[in-house]
């Protein structure tokens, strides 16, 4: 608080105004290779962050050291760096003089897992893996366990605390039988050591590998194409620019002048959903002090509205969605805390019925998707499946299209939601048709 | 950047505590962007991360932590969490630090310690911007980039290195969107190198905004692009990311000590087809993925991967060196001190060869001419990979037809390597960001026109 006090009072004098973020986080990771600890890693970590307004012009400045002399130095970057900024009256620092905390009981709790015990989970997890039939490695594994806190204070008095606990296990084996061979993985994410469940990962790494060793190529042509619990959340999210606020307003938003048009299938309904507290990404407020709300992004197959911070909403003229974020390193930007997806009217059966690919596997995704204009390709396996079942592992296949035309090529909207391995959507499955796969 | 007395308190501790090795990477990156928009300045931001890493050794477990703080009693805290489980009686002593300096071979000019240069930087930015959109009135947007930074490197080891570097990075770019009012599509440009802002003297504004647009525009005018096996031409510079992709990760000894490499075992034998010679190298001057030392202190060095289609050459950083038997070429990096260093690569290409790109397409009955790459990724166990193309074109008996959109092309690393049939004359080098277990950092790719025979194409027609 002293500190934050003294640097907020440099950027008063200076005849600005301004917040500073301070991050801090420690952490624990280990892996595990041939029955041996291989790697362990901590790490302590606190980062400074000043944003200052001055004159309808924005700066931005960071530090790593705590010194007197480095915050000083920061704030005199930040003024500087505002200096040569455009003039935007819409970006200002929210007249909210509020102290807000969040729930540690709740997204930080505490457990008695001792280090010696979560280097025993991450060895057996690469032990047990390692013995399941044809694994002939298991390269990737580990465990992890963050804690990060993040406080928030501003000229107009705002004083916001948040902190969070995340808990990861992964692991990834090589599995080999004559000339095939595959690696495929799985994770768990939980706020509590203890919640993670590595017998689990084990027999689900393991499963994936055996699903696809044979997976051959299928003809080229449109398919009906389900994504799993994993992948559409993935195409989903690639794609979340076009939901943004800030993209909207740099022009580069491609649904910027689409607001109340039809941009989807009519039964589509999609909401950003950050009072869902068993999601990863739950939030009472944002990265200004905004209280957050669910948020309906379609309905009806309608674009209702964009994600916002207090500026972008400014800018056009509507409310904060409590969409801010920011980091001690960026500037205001927007993004999605959780994504949600209305439940459907079809049974799973019905969303089966007939043939389809289900594709569990997507690569690529950061280099092969052009948001600005939908267009993606990406390489894929998965599964072919009729009635349900699945008949032929599939892999080498390419799938492309362009996302926002599919948003109108849904067959089906399935009624039962699942949360993604990271927890950080919760959808149906949606079955899109006429997808074009490349084998 | 740390006082010497400290650092040799510290590893002293840590041999004290039975560690068969100690190290302490220092680090000091200061950091400058220009972001423009819209014509206008978007945005400046500035910061500098300061921190320390101690990596400590007992036999092939590799112990790691971090810390902002320079204290000695706050590093050897961390040297006596990190080695609580594996305490023995000390089996080896520290050696003294050789304090000799190893020469700079990429001395900058224009530095951030000398000044951020914003006027410049943004007049460059709005110069190429302006260049852009006096293309085409289809050119909607532009946004550029300007990112400097100056990362001081300073390592002390239990074996008695000392050494540091001062590495300068540049990155200007631009990208433009193009739209007929119903489709929009992009296009950009980017150059850096490890310099200083006087890359400003050797990187052309009018050339980085012109060919953002001209990209856009191609792209705008393209149609899906046919799918499934065929021939690629794929063009020079940062086509060689399908090199970097499909074998210069399966060649660090980061997946090769752990058998997670298809080439894990191939030393010495014919991986590729034979007109095929790569090379990974740290020495070349000024180049964005150069560096003086490696993030373990060593010298980098030239280092032959591939000679006429045969691995002649792994890229190994010390702990891969110890845990696979080959040697250390210099190869150990980190992005920054919050990772424990791993093999990596440095500026990675395919060198020339004597074929011509027009025979090249002329050899093409039905493929595709990916005249410019975008990023990929690879699963190192299988070779697995794919990567996008930014700008590609759609060949017919021996012509070039038309622009193609939205195309990955996927194979697997020992598949491609042999399907490489014509390598050209027309080198060239890009520059770009690595991803990997030891974080991202600059690394140059480069290959000249090179034709694949049989590669899967996924395209949307």
């Amino acid at each position: 608080m002293e500190v934050a006090e003294r640097v907020l009072q440099w950027v008063t004098e200076a005849g600005a105004t301004g917040d500073l973020m301070i991050a801090e986080g420690s952490s624990l990771s280990l892996k595990a290779r041939d029955g041996e600890l291989e790697e362990h890693k901590v790490s302590s970590s606190q980062v400074f962050g000043i944003r200052v307004i001055k004159d309808d012009k924005a700066g931005v400045a960071y530090s790593e050291a705590a010194d007197t002399a480095a915050l000083r130095l920061m704030v005199d970057q930040a003024l500087v760096n505002a200096s040569y900024a455009r003039t935007d009256t819409n970006e200002q620092i929210p007249d909210t003089e509020i102290t807000l905390a969040t729930d540690d009981a709740l997204l930080a709790p505490t457990d008695d897992v001792t280090v010696e015990e979560k280097i025993d989970a991450v060895l057996r997890l690469e032990r047990e893996l390692a013995a399941r039939d044809k694994v002939t490695n298991v390269p990737y594994n580990g465990v992890s366990d963050v804690t990060a806190a993040q406080r928030i204070f501003s000229t107009a008095g705002l004083n916001a605390v948040s902190r969070v606990r995340a808990c990861f296990s992964q692991a990834a084996a090589l599995v080999e039988e004559g000339d095939k061979n595959v690696m495929e993985g799985w994770g768990q994410g939980a706020r509590r050591f203890d919640e993670l469940d590595i017998d689990h990962i084990v027999d689900t790494a393991h499963a994936n590998c055996l699903a696809l060793l044979y997976g051959e190529a299928i003809p080229s042509g449109h398919y009906d194409v389900i994504f799993d619990t994993q992948c559409q959340p993935t195409m989903f999210s690639t794609f979340s620019m076009m939901f943004s606020g800030k993209a909207a307003k740099d022009g580069i938003n491609p649904m910027r002048d689409k607001i109340g048009e039809a941009i989807g299938d009519p039964r589509l309904d999609l909401f950003d959903s950050p009072l869902m507290d068993d999601g990863f990404g739950y939030a009472l407020f944002d990265d200004e002090g905004s209280p957050t709300a669910r948020t309906a992004l379609i309905a009806g197959g309608n674009l209702e509205t964009f994600i916002h911070n207090s500026a972008t909403a400014a800018h056009f003229g509507v409310q904060t969605t409590g969409n801010g974020a920011r980091s001690p390193r960026s500037t205001l930007e927007v993004q999605l805390h959780q994504l949600e997806i209305g439940a459907g009217d079809a049974d799973d059966d019905a969303v089966t019925t007939g043939e389809y690919l289900e594709l569990t596997d997507l690569t690529g995704t950061h280099s092969g998707a052009n948001a600005v204009a939908g267009d993606f390709s990406f390489g894929a396996s998965g599964f072919l499946c009729r009635d349900g079942e699945r008949i032929q592992p599939v892999r080498n296949i390419t799938v492309a299209g362009n996302f926002y035309e599919m948003l109108n090529k849904i067959e089906l909207i399935g009624k039962t939601r699942r949360w993604d391995m990271n927890r950080h959507a919760f959808m149906p499955p949606i079955r899109f048709s006429d997808v074009a796969i490349s084998g | 950047m740390l006082d010497t007395p400290i650092a040799r308190s510290v590893i002293d501790h840590a041999l004290s505590l039975g560690a068969d090795f100690a190290e302490l990477f220092i680090e000091r990156n200061q950091v400058n962007s220009i972001s423009t928009l819209s014509s206008e300045v978007q945005a400046v931001q500035s910061g500098i991360d300061f921190g320390i890493g101690v990596r400590i050794v007992y036999g092939t477990k590799v112990l790691y932590g971090y810390t902002n703080r320079t204290e000695n009693d706050e590093l050897c805290r961390i040297v006596t969490e990190l080695s609580a489980k594996d305490l023995r009686d000390p089996e080896t002593s520290s050696a003294s630090f050789d304090f000799s300096v190893p020469g700079d071979i990429h001395l900058a000019e224009r530095t951030l310690t000398k000044g951020s240069e914003v006027e410049s930087k943004v007049e460059f930015l709005l110069k190429a911007d302006r260049t852009a959109r006096a293309a085409s009135n289809m050119i909607s947007q532009t946004r550029g980039g300007c990112l400097q930074r100056e990362q001081s490197v300073e390592i002390f080891t239990s074996e008695g290195l000392h050494a540091s570097d001062i590495r300068n990075y540049i990155r200007a770019s631009l990208s433009a969107i193009a739209s007929n009012g119903s489709e929009q599509a992009t296009g950009g440009f980017n150059d850096g190198g490890l310099v200083g802002w006087e890359i400003q003297e050797a990187i052309d504004a009018e050339k980085t905004g012109g060919e953002a647009a001209r990209q856009a525009l191609v792209n705008l005018s393209a149609k899906a692009c046919p799918s499934g096996r065929m021939p690629v031409v794929i063009g020079p510079g940062f086509g060689g990311v399908i090199f970097h992709e499909a074998c210069g990760h399966l060649l660090e000894t980061t997946s090769v000590a752990k058998k997670a490499s298809v080439f894990h075992d191939k030393m010495g034998e014919l991986i590729a087809n034979p007109v095929v010679n790569a090379v990974d190298d740290g020495t070349m001057a000024k180049e964005w993925g150069s560096i003086n030392i490696d993030d373990e202190g060593m010298p980098t060095q030239r280092t032959q991967l591939i000679k006429d289609g045969q691995l002649t050459s792994f890229l190994a950083d010390r702990i891969g060196a110890e845990q696979t038997g080959y040697v250390r070429t210099g190869s150990g990096r980190r992005q920054s001190y919050k990772f424990a260093p791993a093999s990596r690569m440095r500026n990675t290409f395919i060198e020339p060869g004597e074929a011509e790109l027009d025979d090249m397409i002329a050899s093409i009955d039905r493929g595709i001419y990916a005249s410019h790459m975008g990023g990929g990724s690879v699963q190192p166990g299988t070779g697995e990979f794919n990567f996008a193309v930014t700008e590609g074109y759609y060949v017919e008996k021996g012509k070039v037809q038309y622009p193609v959109k939205a195309a990955t092309l996927i194979s697997t690393g020992p598949a491609v390597l042999k399907e490489i049939s014509m390598v050209g004359r027309d080198f060239a080098l890009a520059c770009g960001m690595c991803g990997s277990v030891s974080g991202a950092v600059p690394t140059t790719v480069g290959q000249p026109s090179l034709k694949v025979d049989d590669i899967l194409v996924g395209g949307n027609a």
